[in-house]
């Protein structure tokens, strides 16, 4: 029912259906948000019935990542005027200002929306992008691991702070935060694929075996996962070429490289069939599996 | 079984089935305005919050945790069951359970409910029965035992009369709650005029009442916990993923995918 509303929609009003579209999907195609969303606002605002708050919020948000103040400027006006007094807009209100690179004013529109609401999480995320918006990534860290004690489901935030980490270079705690991932989505390929890439880059070789592991899996879960396959066949070479592994190891390591090399192989050749480019992308390709090609006896 | 089927009026029809109808549904939109107006805000506290989520991550902790490593896995369930200082074990919450005597804002929720939702049944139901009484007014299509007759045929005396036909009132009640799709239709889900889910709710509410129960609720996440076993399921991914060939269909194709626009 909801599919045929909405395709009702677009024969009606196409932009507005796009704006949903993109709202509900979390792209952040600010520009066209901004082309479609301005466009919208001023030739169409008395077709939009109370659509248009949220458009406006939308554009807003999208205007802010353009450095378009007016536009933003006017949509938090409109919202002020609707709805005075709303946490929602005070965060907006907070936003512009942080795009101003005016930090302090913002922060302490976000302590005011917390001293009303102590349980409001976006204001809190604000500041810590705030924080990190400024550099000062420790402080930063440290603050989102004191919201994620209070809030542990945000799944946001611990993504957010995997990264952080992953910035500072301290792997072991980016990789719990990938697990608190995988955990609520076993599904999602990706962590997978990015808790193996922590691990190897951790190094070690149970970090190695862990995190073939992982390939595998994320390539289990979604065959076309690239990255994933040379992740394989990576972790497996280097397992294969370290003199700490017994012969049996080794050997299924090399079997493992071997086989992602064929996958490998067969993936560049399905690329571009028949194209004259594509035969110097599959020869390079060959020529570079070859070359890190480790000893196998 | 009637062999000479009843013939009702058509004038039955006109004025006491449309009518019906449309009163259930008007009401029922009545009900879902008044239910928004009346809405009062709940206000969770922080802990209250805090304390869903943990317990909700520790669920997944117990459903998912196959596929972290071994050692994550134990790491999580030490820092929740342990017996010095496990989350799960030593947490205590101040408990106020909140019974509508002491509690201001339950009492207020609970009447407002009993006045949007079965008062208006009562009172309108009744009113039905009075107005269009006395006749007969549909037939449900499958055949009912004669103990339904008292409770289906208000106001209409006829011991004869198969059970299937009923009066105004039934026709109200089977209103009520065949209308429940037309009210998703036009009020969109979670509407406050869908009667039969209110009725589900407070069966179940007793189940879905945390905050009184948080203590129990830690408590009986500790057990579940406790019993929990990590079976990797990562084992044999390896052996699994290199049985076939990866399915590259579709992944190169000539024409990008353009989007819908």
């Amino acid at each position: 029912m909801l599919y045929e509303s909405m395709s009702f929609l677009y024969y009606l009003n196409p932009e507005k259906y796009k704006l949903r579209k993109w709202r509900e999907d979390n792209h952040r195609n600010s520009e066209q948000i901004v082309d479609v969303g301005e466009e919208l606002i001023n030739e169409h605002a008395s077709k939009l019935g109370d659509d248009i708050w949220i458009i406006y919020e939308q554009v807003m948000i999208a205007a802010l990542d353009c450095s378009r103040d007016d536009l933003a400027w006017t949509c938090l006006q409109e919202l002020k005027k609707q709805f005075p007094g709303s946490q929602r807009v005070k965060r907006l209100a907070g936003m512009r200002l942080e795009a101003l690179e005016k930090y302090e004013d913002a922060s302490k529109q976000y302590d005011s929306i917390l001293q009303d609401d102590p349980t409001n999480t976006a204001a809190r995320k604000r500041k810590i992008s705030i924080l990190k918006a400024q550099g000062k990534s420790a402080e930063a860290i440290r603050e989102l691991n004191e919201y994620l004690e209070q809030f542990v489901g945000d799944q946001e935030a611990w993504h957010e702070l995997s990264e952080l980490y992953i910035n500072e270079h301290d792997y072991g705690k980016a990789a719990f935060c990938l697990e608190e991932l995988m955990m609520t989505n076993p599904h999602n390929h990706l962590y997978c694929e990015q808790y193996a890439e922590v691990k190897y880059t951790q190094g070690g070789l149970e970090n190695l075996e862990l995190s073939r592991k992982y390939f595998a899996q994320a390539l289990k879960l979604n065959n076309g996962n690239m990255r994933a396959l040379f992740g394989l066949y990576m972790s497996a070479s280097h397992i294969a070429a370290s003199p700490k592994v017994n012969a049996t190891v080794k050997k299924a390591n090399v079997k493992y490289a071997a086989w992602a090399t064929n996958q490998i192989n067969r993936a560049y050749q399905l690329a571009g069939r028949g194209t004259k480019e594509n035969k110097c992308s599959v020869k390079a390709v060959e020529e570079m599996l070859e070359s890190m090609q480790i000893t196998m006896s | 079984m009637d062999e000479p089927e009843l013939l009702l009026d058509s004038n039955i029809r006109l004025w006491v089935v449309l009518p019906i109808v449309f009163i259930t549904f008007l009401v029922g939109v009545i009900r879902h305005y008044v239910s928004i107006l009346l809405q009062s805000d709940k206000k969770l506290t922080l802990e209250q919050v805090s304390d869903s989520q943990v317990l909700i991550r520790s669920r997944i902790l117990r459903e998912n945790g196959k596929y972290i490593p071994k050692q994550s896995f134990l790491m999580r369930k030490f820092y929740f069951n342990n017996q010095e200082d496990g989350f799960l074990k030593n947490t205590k919450r101040k408990v106020v359970p909140p019974s509508p005597m002491t509690d201001p804002s339950m009492l207020t929720d609970m009447m407002k409910g009993n006045v949007t939702n079965v008062l208006p049944m009562i009172l309108i139901g009744g009113w039905i029965n009075w107005t269009f009484s006395g006749f007969v007014t549909t037939k449900v299509p499958f055949p009912l035992t004669l103990r339904f007759k008292p409770m289906l045929q208000q106001g209409i005396e006829l011991l004869s009369l198969d059970a299937s036909w009923v009066s105004s009132a039934s026709w109200y009640f089977l209103n009520v709650f065949g209308l429940r799709s037309m009210y998703s239709l036009i009020l969109g889900q979670d509407n406050g005029a869908d009667q039969s889910r209110i009725m589900q709710e407070q069966m179940s509410g007793a189940a879905i009442a945390m905050p009184a129960d948080t203590n129990k609720a830690f408590k009986a996440e500790w057990e579940a916990l406790e019993l929990t076993d990590h079976q990797w399921a990562l084992e044999g991914v390896e052996e699994e993923l290199m049985s076939r060939e990866l399915d590259l269909d579709g992944m190169f194709s000539k024409e990008l995918p353009t989007g819908i626009f």
